[in-house]
């Protein structure tokens, strides 16, 4: 049997913060695909609170922790962990019609993060002014469905206009409305990022 | 809902790398063809892999109802034209085809789902990919799944204690954002809690891990992994 025989080499402690943070966001996101959906005025459906902790592992864990997040997130849910949307999980799902979606999770992660936070230490997302944190989720949701429906319409072979209609319209005002419970969140400043 | 289930099939004996072999070949050489006469030898080989992990076809479709619905409706939008002919069944054959290998990926992952524990997965995933960056998602994955339910068990709480308070007559917005906060707070928590004990467990870069070998019935598994990944070329 292959055991490793080096010496201990301990994480640190920094890294273990960041890293557990990650990790318990990346199982929340699971929980909301499950728990989460909120019924909204003048909509067939229910919104999932999914693309929201997409925002806020962005605003919260900043570019490098926010992917590890939502790549062990996707990862979870590729190898049989039930935390995709409904409880569901799977390679096929990633390969699926919603994968494109699924895949453009750290992209957008990564861009919210980049620009709230910068490359170096987390800030505080409170700083950051509302205009900005407006422009910068709405390019991620906008990057999140371009990439998710160009993977809908090549899979199940739909023209651009119908992989729309199916996959995005009943969505976009739950998706608008998280972008705002996003930014009260952050403006309430009781969620201490560093 | 779809998840491992403890059995003694044969996909339960197979080492968790050659069954994740199998399911990309599949559904790259899937997504490759989508004509009739691909899909149907495919549809042979879907039977083949379910049986081999004795999945339940009926659990399974209730467990991607949701995805399943979407699979069903997208023909028929395809086909719907506004004017004459009204309905192009060309578009609507096209597209079904489409939806149809799509179910068939979902259901060969479902045998990968009932078939792997998670512990397997996350060995497998600690062998393939070196260094800490496996380490990281090896350890990171087991973190999940050991959250996933208690997480789920505090919205779950905040909900019902909000709905107590008469918390669903509140705006949308205001309900997301509290159901947001309280549950990121109560994460970040537990997050911390769960950093200070992994230190002080000394959480090291290099623990040992259970042991992961092919046996025999790997290798033809793997060949047939590596023929479907070469049909997709051709």
């Amino acid at each position: 049997m292959a055991t490793e025989r080096n010496s201990v080499e301990l994480v640190d402690d920094d890294a273990v913060r960041s890293f557990a943070r990650a990790a318990v966001l990346a199982a929340l996101m699971g929980a909301a695909a499950v728990v989460g959906s909120i019924p909204i005025p003048f909509s067939p459906v229910p919104i999932s609170l999914g693309v929201l902790v997409v925002y806020l592992m962005g605003l919260y864990l900043g570019p490098y922790w926010g992917t590890v997040s939502i790549g062990l997130y996707l990862t979870a849910g590729a190898i049989g962990i039930p935390v995709f949307a409904n409880g569901t999980a799977g390679v096929g799902v990633l390969l699926g019609q919603t994968g494109g979606y699924l895949v453009a999770y750290p992209l957008a992660v990564l861009l919210i993060g980049a620009v709230v936070h910068g490359t170096d230490d987390l800030a505080d997302p409170a700083d950051t002014s509302t205009p900005v944190l407006v422009a910068v989720l709405l390019a991620a949701l906008i990057v999140i469905y371009g990439l998710g429906t160009a993977w809908f319409a090549y899979v199940l072979e739909l023209g651009a206009v119908e992989a729309l209609q199916l996959a995005v319209v009943p969505f976009v005002p739950g998706d608008l409305l998280k972008i705002v419970a996003a930014i009260a969140i952050v403006k309430a400043g009781r969620i201490d990022p560093t | 809902m779809l998840t491992y289930e403890p059995d003694e099939t044969l996909a339960h004996r197979l080492d968790p790398r050659s069954k994740l072999a199998v399911q990309i070949g599949f559904a790259a050489t899937a997504l490759a063809h989508p004509t009739p006469r691909a899909l149907l030898a495919l549809s042979v080989v879907t039977v083949v892999v379910l049986t081999a992990a004795r999945v339940s076809i009926r659990r399974t479709v209730v467990a991607y109802r949701y995805a399943l619905v979407v699979l069903a409706i997208a023909p028929v939008l395809a086909g719907v034209t506004i004017g004459t002919p009204w309905f192009d069944r060309a578009d609507a054959l096209t597209s079904g085809l489409a939806s149809y290998r799509v179910l068939l990926i979902l259901l060969v992952s479902a045998a990968y789902v009932r078939s792997t524990p998670v512990r397997d997965s996350r060995a497998a995933i600690q062998r393939t990919i070196p260094g800490k960056p496996g380490q990281l998602l090896g350890i990171g994955i087991a973190l999940v799944f050991r959250f996933l339910p208690v997480l789920q068990g505090d919205l779950r709480t905040i909900r019902e204690a909000m709905a107590a308070r008469l918390g669903t007559e509140r705006g949308t917005i205001d309900r997301i954002s509290t159901v947001s906060m309280l549950g990121l707070t109560r994460a970040f928590d537990r997050a911390d809690r769960l950093s200070l004990a992994l230190r002080a467990r000394c959480f090291a870069w290099n623990p040992t891990l259970p042991q992961l070998a092919f046996s025999r019935v790997d290798y033809p598994v793997l060949a047939v992994a590596l023929c479907l990944v070469l049909s997709a070329l051709y």
